[in-house]
Parts: C-alpha cells; structure tokens; sequence
C-alpha cells in the first residue's frame, strides 16, 4: 500500500525531472521496442521459406538434371546446407544493403522486379492516404461539429455502410459507374508519372479510392468520437468565451487535441490499406507488388515471396513510426497547452 | 454472480439492430449447413442457351457467364466461406486470449516477449502473409485462413491483457488474494467472466474481417479448385464481363456486404453491454516511451507495484 503512495507521490511531482530523462529513455525505449519488431518480423518471413517443404535445388535442376549430387551443389552454393539461423542471418544482413537475392525461376534479381511494381503500389497507396484523411477528416470534423444534425447521422450511416464493403468490392462498384457505364475514367492499366502527371492520375484515382474509402470511415468514426469529447471540455467553452473565432479554436485548440486516436488509426490501417492495394491491382489490372507476390506464390518461387512480404512489412513499420512520432509531437504540443 | 437475463432490459438483444443481426446470421449458418442440399438448382450445370440472364422466375439471381444459376451457386458457396471464417477466429481466439491472460500474471519479462511477437504480427498485411504462407505451406484455402488466424491472435491478446490487467487490479481481486485466494481462482472467478464480454465485441469484429479475407482469397482463386462455388469466385467471374452484365457483381458484394454488416451490428451491440457508449481507443502498433497511453502508464505502473 505504502509503495502505491509513494509512486503516486512521484508521479505527482515528476512532470519536469521526467522531461529531464526524456530524451536517451525514448531513444533507448523507441529502440527497445523497434529492433525486436524488424527482427521478429523479418524472421517469420525468412521462416516461413525454410518451412515450405519444396526443394529449390531441384526445382531449379529440374527433373531429369535433380541428381543428389547436383542437388547438394546447389544447395551449397545457394546456402541452403546452413543453418537456419545462418542463413536467416546471411539474407538479413544482404537485404539491408539492398540485395533479396534472385528469384529461383527467372534469375532476375527480387530487388530488381519489386523496384519495378513499388511505384504502382506507392502511388495508390500514398493518393489512398491523401484521400483517406481528406475525405474522412472532413466528414469527421462537420459531422462532430453539427452534432445531431442530418450531416452527422448521414456520416455514421454511410459510415456503417462503407465498412462493411471490401476494397474490391468498392473497386468492381467504382469500374461499373464510372469506367464502364459513364466511360469518365479508364478502367485498367497504369501510367507512370513520368509519361504526364494527368494520365498518371487518371490512373489511379479510382484504385485509390476503392481503398481509402474504408479507412476514411475509420478516421471519420474515430475523428467525430474523439472531437465531440473534446468540444465539451471546459477549455474550449473558456477559449469561445474569451472570444476567439470558432475556425480558430476548432482547428487550433480541438482538432490538434482530438486528431490523435485518428492518426493512430491511419497507422493501424495501413496494413489493410495494402491488402487493399492487391485487390485493386487485381480489379483494376495493375502490375504491381500484389501481382508479383501471386505469381512467385503459384510457382513457389521463395526469394521473391520473402522480398515482397519483407518490404511490405518494412513499410508498415515505418508508417507507424511517422505517426508515432507524430503522436509523441501531439503529445507534447498538448503538454505544453496544459502546462 | 448472478447472470443477467438472455432477454430483458439491460440484454445486448434488446436492440433491434442485433435481433436483425442476429437473424440474418442465422440464415447464413442455416445455408451454410443446408445451401448446397437446397439449392434450387445444380451449381455447376452450364446451360449455353441462358448465359448472363437477368433475375427472373426460373433464375432468381440471374446466370453467369457459363449460364450457371447464381442463387445456387451462391448456396453452395456458403459452407466454405463460413467454415473458413470460423477456423481463422477460432485460431486467433486460442492463439490470443489465453496469452492475453496470461501475460499479466507470468511475470514482466513473458510479457515482453509475448508483446514484441505481437507487435511483429502485426507488422504483416494479412493478404501478402496469408499467400507467403500457401507458398510455403500449400495452395489451399485453409491454410491461407489459418494464416490469417495468426494475424488475428495479436487483436484478441492485446483486448484481453487490456481487459486483464484492468479487473486484475481491482480492490476486490485484493481482497481475494488476502483472503488467500490462489492465482488460478483469482483467474477463473474474477478475471475471465469479466473479460468474456470483450472478447465476444473482438470474436464478432474478428469475424467480420475474417470473413471478408475469405472471400478476397475465393476472388483471388487462392486455394479454390475452379469449378467449385464460392462467393468470391462468383464476383471475380462477374468482373471480366462488366459490359455484358454490370449489375452482376452487386449480387454477391450485396451479400458478402450484409453478413459482415451483421457481424459488425453484432459487436456494437456487445459492446454497448460492455461499456455504454465504449468506443475503443485505438492502440497503436508501435509504442514508445512518449506515445504510451494513460492506461499503458498505469499498467506499468501498477506492474512495477506489484514486483
């Protein structure tokens, strides 16, 4: 009992000596928790090449070359006959300086075939944030703000109802009204940037959509939950009674405060956002990560499965590192409002 | 403990949404025992003279590009896409809530290790995990489902450590143990009937993901051998004859649509039980020092109180 006393003593009067500490425990912290998530990761992807009981050497002999002789040359020569650790370790330390080594089938190098799809899937997943936060921001925020109103209750319908349509779903929607019955926007194919930003958009503007639409109605949800709290707090009646203009305390004083359980939820979002991302290249035929990772998973191919799963991880982790120093900036700037 | 009425004031089931629910879930279960006895007619009889036929008497649905009845087609996809849903929650639910449980009460450094495994987890989007895994393990539907049961094992672990550490350090869990009771029955008795309403709220949410995951992989074609009826693979047929017949794909995306729509009314109403008006308040995947939430700092320092 004494011991929850004291603690909460401390807690009480900590604020300045914890800012004190702040800086190498968050870095030893952010550390803590992040090199384990990158090696455990990256380790169930290494693994789950290592459990497939196929057998490269001779897949890649083939059958009438497949000789245990040959086989074990092979093995040797790809690193197969380490163990698993070894090896686990071997492609780690490959991949960090960029090399996920060559695909058992085409001998074309992964890096090389994931560097080719990856702009395809960035840019519909990077139009998808923008989106995502465009749309569902602005339905949030109007919605929390005329609280009750037709606007509000028409959010959390259409809410309900975008959440349970999946990405291709939307995507054959999206391809029907507007490509097929409206001839307004192509339905399939992509264009790089490069070849003019206009068609490039066209492109991608309905695949976009089709995935941001079920996370603008998370960020929607989450925004007008967070921010109808935060509109009844003392200190946003006290700023409108000192007579500040309501753009001004909703944007400065309430959204900077209620945006975080929304950001959170882009970051928790994201891998759906790339599972999104296949759907649409599939509906919408684009060659990107999805469809090389479909392909390498019908042939077995097990050097490009475990680079596509590896970069695709690796940005989910670094998206959640955005926000999270995102949310550390939020925090603090709310912090120093109340201090 | 006194158990509160199936039916009654304070039931989940007093809102209209979860009775809807409800029924509309057990029609699905009912087709996805009987749908491929009762459909109307063969699902894999082509018929060239009735290819793309809109809804009528004889063709309730319409007929696909093959000219194969789609409400029995639909039928008999039931099961598959239903089953599948059930292995991929019932994974995740073992996986994850008795770890969620026992983290809390095994001492700091299982927790630690149990969190990071989770946080990795939940680093991989459940499509590209689910088919690395029918790469390495087989191209079948139910080890793709069972790929994404993994994937869910992070959600109910960290709902119910979040329950569990939150009963765990109530004042009468306290008194129990002073009264000398053991780890176990403090477990049993006061923690696990408390965290089961959450885990019902993260079972039915679970579900409904898991069942839009199944059918992704039945449009995609992952584990399905082509003939053999599933929902998604009604839609996927649809899409590459849009010109010919573009209402086809609202049918079974109207479907899909509806029993993940039930799911999801189903976890708002359980968790209206919960807490009123509980929104839960999204947890981060990566979590450091200065993003920790109010309830992660009390957990730790509860933790430290307990050591």
């Amino acid at each position: 009992m004494a011991v929850i006393e004291l603690t909460g003593v401390a807690g009480a009067i900590a604020p300045r000596r914890r800012r004190g500490r702040s800086v190498a425990a968050k870095l030893g912290g952010g550390l803590a928790v992040l090199v384990p998530i990158v090696v455990l990761s990256s380790f169930i992807t290494y693994c789950l090449g290592a459990l497939s009981n196929s057998n490269p050497a001779a897949t890649i002999l083939g059958q009438d070359a497949a000789t245990p002789a040959a086989v074990a040359k092979l093995d040797r020569a790809l690193g197969l006959d380490k163990p698993l650790v070894v090896q686990y370790w071997d492609w780690l330390t490959q991949a960090v300086q960029g090399h996920l080594g060559v695909s058992y089938f085409t001998q074309i190098p992964v890096s090389q075939s994931i560097g080719q799809r990856l702009p395809v899937d960035l840019s519909i997943a990077l139009l998808a944030v923008v989106l995502a936060v465009l749309i569902g921001g602005t339905a949030g925020t109007v919605a929390a703000v005329n609280r009750g109103s037709w606007f509000d209750r028409g959010v959390t319908i259409a809410c309900s109802v975008v959440s349970t349509l999946p990405a291709f779903v939307v995507g054959i929607i999206l391809v029907v009204l507007f490509a097929v019955s409206a001839h307004l926007l192509p339905a399939s194919g992509y264009t790089a940037p490069s070849a003019g930003v206009g068609p490039w958009l066209e492109h991608i503007i309905l695949p976009s959509l089709a995935l941001a639409l079920q996370v603008a109605a998370d960020i929607a949800r989450q925004l007008r939950t967070s921010l109808v709290s935060v509109l009844d707090q003392n200190y946003i009646v006290g700023a409108r009674v000192r007579g500040l203009p309501y753009r001004r305390v909703l944007v400065r004083h309430a959204l900077r405060n209620a945006c975080g359980p929304a950001l959170t939820i882009l970051g928790n979002d994201f891998p759906i956002m790339l599972a999104g991302a296949v759907a649409a290249e599939v509906v919408f035929s684009l060659p990107g990560l999805g469809q090389l990772l479909l392909a390498a998973a019908e042939e077995r191919d097990i050097p490009v499965v475990q680079g596509v799963l590896l970069v695709v991880a690796t940005f989910v982790i670094v998206v959640n590192l955005v926000v999270n120093t995102l949310l550390a900036a939020l925090n603090r700037s709310a912090d120093g409002v109340s201090a | 403990m006194s158990r509160r009425p199936l039916i009654g004031q304070r039931s989940w089931l007093r809102l209209p949404s979860a009775k809807i629910a409800l029924v509309i879930l057990a029609v699905v279960i009912f087709l996805s025992i009987f749908g491929s006895a009762l459909a109307p007619q063969n699902p894999l009889t082509i018929n060239a003279n009735a290819l793309f036929q809109g809804p009528s008497a004889h063709h309730l649905l319409g007929t696909d590009y093959l000219g194969r009845d789609v409400l029995s087609r639909l039928m008999a996809g039931t099961r598959l896409s239903v089953l599948t849903a059930f292995e991929a929650v019932g994974i995740g639910l073992v996986l994850g809530a008795p770890l969620g449980v026992a983290t809390v009460f095994l001492g700091k450094w299982f927790d630690f290790a149990v969190n990071r495994v989770s946080d990795a987890l939940m680093t991989l989007p459940y499509i590209f995990f689910a088919v690395a895994v029918t790469a390495a393990l087989g191209n079948g539907l139910v080890q793709a489902m069972s790929a994404v049961g993994i994937l869910l094992a992070p959600g109910f672990f960290r709902v119910t450590r979040a329950a569990t550490l939150e009963f765990a350090r109530a004042q009468y869990v306290e008194a129990a143990e002073l009264f000398g009771a053991s780890k176990l029955h403090v477990i049993r008795v006061h923690v696990v009937r408390k965290v089961l309403p959450t885990i019902a709220v993260t079972t039915a949410m679970s579900a409904a993901g898991a069942l839009l995951a199944v059918s992704f992989f039945t449009f995609l074609g992952i584990g399905v051998t082509p003939p053999a009826p599933t929902w998604g693979g009604v839609l996927s047929s649809d899409l590459d004859y849009l010109s010919q017949a573009s209402w086809a794909p609202f049918i079974p995306g109207a479907l899909i649509a509806v029993t993940v729509g039930a799911l999801n009314a189903l976890a708002d109403a359980f968790r209206d039980r919960v807490g009123p008006g509980a929104m839960p308040v999204p947890d981060p995947v990566i979590k450091t020092h200065s993003t920790l939430t109010q309830s992660d700092r009390e957990a730790t320092d509860a933790r430290q109180t307990a050591a």
